[in-house]
């Protein structure tokens, strides 16, 4: 097992590579670029001040080298200097990460809560009331585009009832900036990523615990004399939840790596946020380190699907 | 004498196994190990052993569908294990497979018509116009009706669906058909009717047949000659009369005192062997069988018996019989 | 072998059981009307081809019919004299692995692949017997070895994809048996197996029986298993029980077409046919049977009468019941 995670960990290095060789020549590619983005154009003799600001940012260097001079520092830890918001991209990426970890945790303890128990309680008896009643909740849920549930949570939570604030991800007061404080503004957000996801993780729980009641297992298991609430609850879902668990380690993945338009919609400052930011500054140095993470979070993600696979299904053994 | 159809010498796959932070092969699983023997034309060869014998691994390596480790196969005189691309393509119209599931090997979105002509088509013999007529007798061969070539695979029962598949394969008029337990999913009723088919269709159409099947009374029915395989070794090959009359080696006469017969009178005499088949990735030192033989002797664990004619017509691995 | 058979009253006795599959307006009457009677220590062997409906009668047996479709319709299942289809269903499971067992034919499928043998054989005791950890652990690995599993403290920790088919059917008939039940069912116990191995899982359910005094429903398609195991046979076609018999009545004088033809197409290493014999045509469709006799079309000894009114089982000889119009 330990040899096969550190095969997996050394596969990866090619891929994030090949994956920051694409994104910064994206970059580059596209017209415009940050120094235009930075410097008031009513300036005058601008074409010395890009030149000037070009050769200290180094990139009026050849591409393949300034990519390099970028590679060695991020092995140094250092990811640069962001034009944008004039500070050193390492000091964004700390609380946005945490940021974005909270939000991430957040929302799948709430699957974990809700879509996968509707999911198990729907299966229990299939085409039931219960069973159309979330079907039917669930199709209208997942077809309406999620950022329009967004707006009509703060709508609901922050704007109506005050429970929840509906921007950015601490606040003032008292309690600001504790473990608390981030939580409580994560919700929004959270509760906003879960309910669509929700309705994919009931659906898929409850296909996946119809399947496995059909086993012949079950059957074995009915026949041996155990009662029907542990046939569900010990012989289907343990098995059942092998295809849940992979998932919830890609989506985890995904989700560590920032929730964009969630995250620009409550502006909630985490690293979908602070890509978008970056994005629209032209923010390179920023953008390549957020793109990076992502890329590592999604990777990383997918090994831990993986592990969790075979944590919790003994017929799957890596070596 | 017979004229020879197919040739095996030889014959190994073998299945790495590989372990660690660098994969390195620790390994192999032997599935097929060092299998040698011939086909006449005309005759059917019987291929019996218990799961994971590695019968099927032999077939799909006569069929080219499984790329072999080592070892021969010279089918109508040319060795197949050289040929690549078009040179196969062109021989392989001149064997083909009739598999045990009948229903997971018929494509369910195809017409009957579709799935027969396929071969044809594909090969360029007929156009898929042209080979209606073509499909209508082969329905009619295989006793099917002519009108059956617009309906889909769910719509036939398992023993039609075998004839299906019987009429696909000898759509290109092939001269050998491997069987790899093409009756063991079927009902006693309907295995009759396609084995009767089977026998009929090889004088019709001057088929040789290798027909692998767990069953050893079923091998009998339609087999000239039997091989016995274990744990990837032929163990025994004998003419039909020879090894049902007289078999040799310890694991024949085992496995032919646990067939049961339909009837109370007959009352064979038990010899249960003790345990499991060994691990094919961990086979045991010396013969393959020692671990379960009751007339095992110390030779037997050291070194492993080869296969050799005994009299005309039957070859055993054994030292018993040395 | 018979003398373990105590015929005085029967552990099992069912009466024109149906089963039925129902869904919208079709009807497939898998079951329908049974009537088997199974004594202490006896082997009743259930043969019949697939469509048969042996395999709904053994579940219907232990009122595991698949629902929501498939469902009992009548009948009445006498178990020690107490009919089960009047049973809750918190009553019938504490007899279910208790009293009444069954095992199956994919041991591959028939055990949870996630948890261990120890854990899916301890898990009949700790319900039914409410017995300590410690008790539990001993009686599978005594169990364990009863059935030549060797190496039973370690097996206890593996999964059932570690074990071979043949060990697999060994560890299910240990589940089945630990709680020491009356009845067992076995559903083509070794279709699955490998001959040798079959061998050996016979000899075992033998040895069950002799031992334990267990009476074994064993279903079955294949007439080779039945001539060995069986004390009483029934032969099923299309639902119905047509020919009933102690096994060396029936081996001996077959009475049914059905039975007979069916003997006749198993291929045997103890003799050489040329061409043969088989049955022609195939099971007729569960939701629309004929009125006649329902193997009237495939019999070659049909007579007019045979597809106009359907045959009542009759006892021909004592003991010996056949449905069918022409048998005497």
């Amino acid at each position: 097992m330990i040899a096969y995670i550190i095969r997996r960990l050394l596969g990866m290095i090619p891929m994030l590579f090949a994956i920051t060789v694409f994104v910064f020549l994206m970059m580059h590619l596209a017209p415009g670029n940050a120094i235009e983005a930075m410097i008031n154009p009513r300036i005058k003799d601008i074409a010395a001040l890009k030149q000037q600001l070009e050769i200290q940012n180094g990139l009026n260097l050849p591409l393949p080298l300034q990519y390099w001079h970028w590679l060695i520092n991020v092995l140094h830890g250092n990811f640069g200097w962001s034009f944008g918001q004039h500070e050193e991209v390492t000091q964004l990426l700390g609380p946005a990460m945490y940021n974005t970890l909270i939000l991430a945790v957040l929302s799948e303890i709430l699957i974990l809560l809700i879509g996968i128990p509707v999911g198990i309680l729907q299966a229990r008896s299939p085409y039931g009331k219960f069973d159309y009643t979330v079907s039917t909740a669930s199709f209208v849920l997942f077809s309406v585009p999620y950022y329009v549930f967004a707006i009509f949570l703060i709508y609901l939570f922050a704007i109506h009832w005050h429970v929840f604030p509906a921007q950015n991800s601490v606040g003032t007061g008292p309690l600001a900036g504790t473990f608390v404080d981030h939580i409580w503004h994560a919700m929004l957000p959270a509760i906003s990523i879960a309910l669509t996801n929700n309705t994919v993780y009931s659906r898929y729980t409850r296909g996946s615990m119809l399947d496995v009641a059909r086993q012949d297992y079950v059957r074995t298991a009915r026949a041996k004399g155990i009662p029907e609430r542990v046939v569900y609850s010990k012989h289907v879902f343990r098995n059942a939840r092998i295809p849940i668990v992979t998932q919830l380690g890609f989506d985890l993945g995904g989700l560590l790596g920032g929730a964009v338009i969630i995250e620009g919609l409550f502006s909630y400052q985490g690293m979908g946020y602070l890509t978008i930011t970056a994005v629209s500054q032209r923010d390179y140095p920023v953008i390549m380190a957020t793109t990076l993470i992502f890329a590592v979070c999604v990777l990383l993600g997918n090994l831990v699907a993986d592990i969790l696979t075979a944590v919790v299904d003994p017929r799957v053994r890596y070596n | 004498m017979a004229e020879v159809l197919l040739e095996v010498e030889g014959l190994k796959k073998y299945f790495p196994i590989q372990s660690g932070l660098l994969r390195r092969t620790v390994g192999h699983v032997k599935a097929v190990d060092d299998v040698s023997f011939q086909l006449n034309y005309g005759e059917t060869l019987g291929i019996v052993g218990e799961s994971g014998c590695g019968k099927s691994t032999t077939g799909r390596m006569l069929m080219r569908v499984m790329e072999p480790t080592a070892g021969r196969i010279v089918f109508d005189g040319q060795d197949l294990t050289k040929l690549r691309g078009k040179q196969l393509k062109a021989v392989r119209r001149n064997f083909q497979m009739v598999f045990q599931d009948p229903y997971a090997s018929l494509n369910p979105r195809m017409s009957i018509q579709d799935i027969i002509s396929e071969p044809l088509v594909v090969n360029g013999i007929v156009t898929a116009k042209q080979s209606e007529p073509i499909v209508v007798q082969l329905l009619e061969t295989v006793g099917l009706r002519a009108r059956d070539r617009f309906r889909y695979p769910h719509e036939f029962s398992g023993g039609q669906r075998q004839r299906i598949g019987i009429a696909r394969a000898l759509s290109l008029h092939p001269k050998l058909i491997v069987a790899d337990e093409a009756v063991s999913a079927l009902d006693v009723s309907i295995q009759a009717q396609i084995l009767n088919l089977m026998v009929s269709l090889k004088s019709e159409f001057n088929l040789s047949y290798i027909f692998i099947s767990h069953n050893l009374a079923v091998v009998k029915h339609i087999s000239d000659r039997i091989a016995v395989m274990y744990l990837g070794h032929i163990v025994e090959l004998a003419t039909k009369d020879e090894f049902y009359n007289h078999p040799l080696h310890p694991y024949s006469e085992a496995l032919l005192s646990s067939v049961l017969t339909p009837s109370r009178k007959v009352r064979r005499e038990r010899i249960i062997l003790t345990g499991d088949v060994p691990n094919p990735a961990n086979p045991p030192r010396g013969c393959p069988f020692h671990t379960r033989c009751p007339k095992v002797m110390q030779e037997c664990r050291v070194t492993r018996p080869v296969l050799r004619d005994i009299r005309a017509g039957h070859s055993i691995a054994c030292h018993l019989h040395a | 072998m018979a003398d373990v058979v105590d015929k005085v009253e029967p552990v099992v006795s069912v009466r024109d059981l149906r089963t039925y599959f129902i869904h919208k307006a079709e009807e497939v009457r898998a079951v329908d009307g049974i009537d088997l009677d199974v004594y202490r220590g006896q082997i009743v062997c259930i043969v019949g081809e697939s469509g048969s409906g042996k395999s709904m009668t053994a579940l219907s047996l232990m009122r595991l019919v698949p629902k929501p479709r498939g469902k009992i319709v009548s009948g009445k299942i006498m178990f020690h004299g107490v009919d089960i289809m009047q049973l809750s269903e918190a009553e019938m499971t504490k007899l279910r692995g208790n009293e009444i067992s069954m095992i199956f034919q994919e041991p591959m499928t028939a055990l949870n692949p996630v948890l261990t043998i120890g854990d899916q054989i301890a898990e009949v005791l700790v319900h039914h017997r409410r017995v300590g950890k410690r008790e539990t652990t001993a009686k599978a690995v005594e169990m364990l070895q009863f059935v030549g599993v060797p190496r039973a403290e370690q097996v206890l920790r593996e999964y059932p994809h570690q074990l071979s088919g043949g060990m697999r059917q060994r560890v299910m008939i240990a589940m089945a048996m630990i709680c020491e039940p009356k009845v067992l069912i076995a559903d083509e116990p070794t279709t699955a197996l490998d001959v040798t191995i079959q061998t050996q899982v016979l000899q075992l359910m033998r040895k069950m029986r002799d031992d334990f005094g267990t009476s074994i429903i064993l279903i079955t398609h294949d007439l080779g298993v039945v001539a060995d195991m069986a004390d009483q046979v029934i032969v099923m076609y299309a639902g119905q029980v047509v020919e009933s018999a102690n096994a060396d009545a029936l081996f001996e004088e077959p009475l049914h077409p059905y039975t007979i033809a069916l003997l006749k197409s198993v291929p045997t290493i103890d003799q050489e046919t040329e061409v043969l014999y088989y049955i022609p045509g195939s099971v007729p469709d569960a939701t629309e049977f004929p009125t006649g006799c329902r193997f009237a079309d495939r019999c070659p000894l049909a007579m007019a009468s045979c597809f106009e009114t359907a045959p009542e089982v009759r006892e021909v000889r004592p003991g010996h019941l056949v449905r069918c119009h022409l048998v005497d």
